[in-house]
């Protein structure tokens, strides 16, 4: 179902993901938000931005466990773990967060 | 792939019923022992998880193609045929509640290899279109990428520069005639990096040339989960081919139990003929190194620690010293599960379950067998060899508030290395 962003209309797959990663902006993940009843406040922000640069560095969406070992690394262990991060997204920090980061959809290990 | 039918999977299962399935299948007394060792149905108690029902469509058809009475069953119509609406209710007997674990194929008593027959009907499902998303998914992502998650070259790249940083120690990528090349499981570069580090430290530690492979460094299967041998060959030649382009006298694989049975033991027969190199789990090679002398550590772990087995590498795989040497090599409280070893219980999440979202429900109440087990055992920490199954079990405590670390057995041996230089004395022994 495409979004309208700014006056655009924006692709996305039957589960909300952008199709062109490069679609994104900051708007883009307010208005995801918005339909998922969340407001995006600066925590939320902490990890969106954190998520656009995992993927600029590492081009790869991280599952969720990646997600929270990676930003305790990065921002410290009390806001890695899936309790802080969950609170934040609760439909699941990989897989909302990566959603409203304008990243694809994280896969796992097999 | 071809557009999957129902013809093309029942077609698929008379391809895959060989001498052993047929003999497995008339010589099932139907005793149900196998149920009391798989832990979707201990953990459940619903018959339907049964090992040896969950192929009942490879035995249907097994007998009315290639038995006597199936044939006149069939021509009075006695029997029910094979649809695509059984096969699709048996995709979660086929794999959301089978990890290929293979303790069924141990307690039968008639010896039949319940798992075996259990990869073997997975080809039939392949091919008829009844295999669960996720495993499909991370199929294509393997056989497109190069990686069952999606980790492309410049991730591995990304993430080498951060173990050079805080290890100070080259990874070396692509040395042609190295003694060693390392193959990684996808998981283990993204969330478990401290294992190439680990690497890095016991090779520099024991002099060992070795290198990672720009072409073949991923070392899972998805083909061999899914029950594609197409797929799983294609997977098994890209090493087979990095292998022999870089000249490398043995392959290691990783802390990652089914990529080890996938190189080791299926490999060459999925390529069709002996391999140029050897093919040596890395708990097998330290275990080597340790007892000749060329890896040398010191301190003692004081925690009480006790060993997961994973099931491919152990149960399936053989390597069942070696990890227990390491272990008393560097910790002085080690304890084993009250099953071990061949007999270990899965984790839950081996044979694709754990990348099956469909799964994790199930997979969550089979895991209560190990977190009980873990508990009885009174340890307070968990060493084991697989990345796979350290994150399933990461989850699994989390779900069961069990406070409990997890560390990878390479990274522990890294950590007590012998560290001074130059000093040409050997330490005392310990």
């Amino acid at each position: 179902m495409p979004i309208e962003v700014n006056g655009k209309t924006l692709e996305t797959d039957e589960e909300g993901y952008l199709v062109n990663l490069s679609d994104w902006e900051p708007a883009v993940a307010e208005i995801m938000a918005k339909e998922d009843d969340l407001e995006l406040n600066s925590e939320h922000w902490d990890i969106i931005t954190f998520l656009r640069e995992y993927y600029e560095e590492y081009q790869i969406a991280p599952a969720v466990r990646v997600l929270t070992k990676a930003v305790g690394k990065k921002l410290g262990k009390e806001k890695g773990n899936s309790k802080y991060l969950y609170a934040l997204f609760p439909y699941g920090p990989g897989k909302q967060a990566c959603r409203f980061a304008g990243l694809p959809k994280p896969t796992g290990c097999i | 792939m071809s557009q999957a039918t129902i013809e093309k999977g029942i077609n698929a299962f008379k391809e895959q019923i060989d001498a052993p399935v047929a003999a497995f299948f008339s010589s099932c007394v139907s005793c149900g022992m196998c149920a009391e060792a798989c832990l979707f149905y201990t953990e459940t108690g619903d018959p339907k998880y049964t090992p040896i029902h969950k192929l009942e469509p490879l035995r249907r058809v097994w007998e009315q193609e290639y038995t006597l009475t199936g044939k006149i069953k069939k021509l009075f119509g006695l029997t029910e045929a094979v649809t695509d609406r059984m096969l699709s209710e048996w995709q979660e007997l086929l794999y959301d509640s089978c990890t290929m674990c293979a303790r069924c194929s141990m307690v039968c008593p008639v010896g039949n290899d319940i798992a075996y027959m259990v990869r073997k009907a997975r080809e039939g499902m392949v091919a008829s279109g009844n295999a669960p998303e996720g495993v499909r998914m991370a199929s294509t992502r393997a056989v497109r990428i190069g990686s069952p998650m999606g980790v492309k070259l410049t991730s591995l790249q990304a993430q080498i520069r951060h173990i050079e940083a805080d290890t100070g120690l080259t990874i070396p990528i692509d040395v042609e005639g190295a003694e060693y090349m390392a193959l990684l499981s996808s998981m283990e570069i993204m969330n478990f990096p401290e294992y190439i580090g680990g690497l890095a430290k016991i090779f520099a530690h024991a002099g060992i040339s070795w290198t990672l492979c720009s072409t073949a460094f991923e070392a899972t299967n998805s083909g061999i989960q899914i029950g594609s041998s197409d797929i799983a060959r294609e997977l098994v030649q890209r090493v087979v081919d990095g292998a022999e382009r870089l000249k490398v006298r043995a392959v290691i694989s990783p802390e990652c139990g089914h990529a080890y049975t996938a190189i080791r033991w299926e490999g060459p027969n999925l390529v069709g003929r002996r391999f140029t190199f050897k093919v040596i789990h890395i708990l097998e090679l330290l275990d080597q190194l340790r007892a000749s002398g060329r890896i040398r550590t010191e301190g003692l772990e004081r925690e009480c620690m006790t060993f997961h087995d994973p099931c491919s590498l152990v149960r399936k795989g053989g390597v069942i010293e070696s990890p227990r040497n390491l272990m008393n090599m560097v910790t002085e409280n080690f304890v084993e599960l009250e099953e071990h070893g061949k007999w270990g219980w899965c984790c839950g999440g081996g044979g694709g379950v754990s990348s099956n979202e469909e799964a994790a429900g199930l997979r969550h109440k089979a895991f209560r067998r190990k977190k009980e087990q873990l508990e009885a055992s009174g340890a307070d920490a968990l060493v084991t060899a697989c990345a796979n199954c350290r994150l399933v079990m990461e989850e699994g405590f989390e779900g069961y508030r069990v406070e409990m670390p997890i560390l990878g057995l390479t990274e522990l041996v890294a950590d007590h290395l012998v560290t001074e230089e130059g000093s040409g004395e050997p330490p005392e022994k310990r």
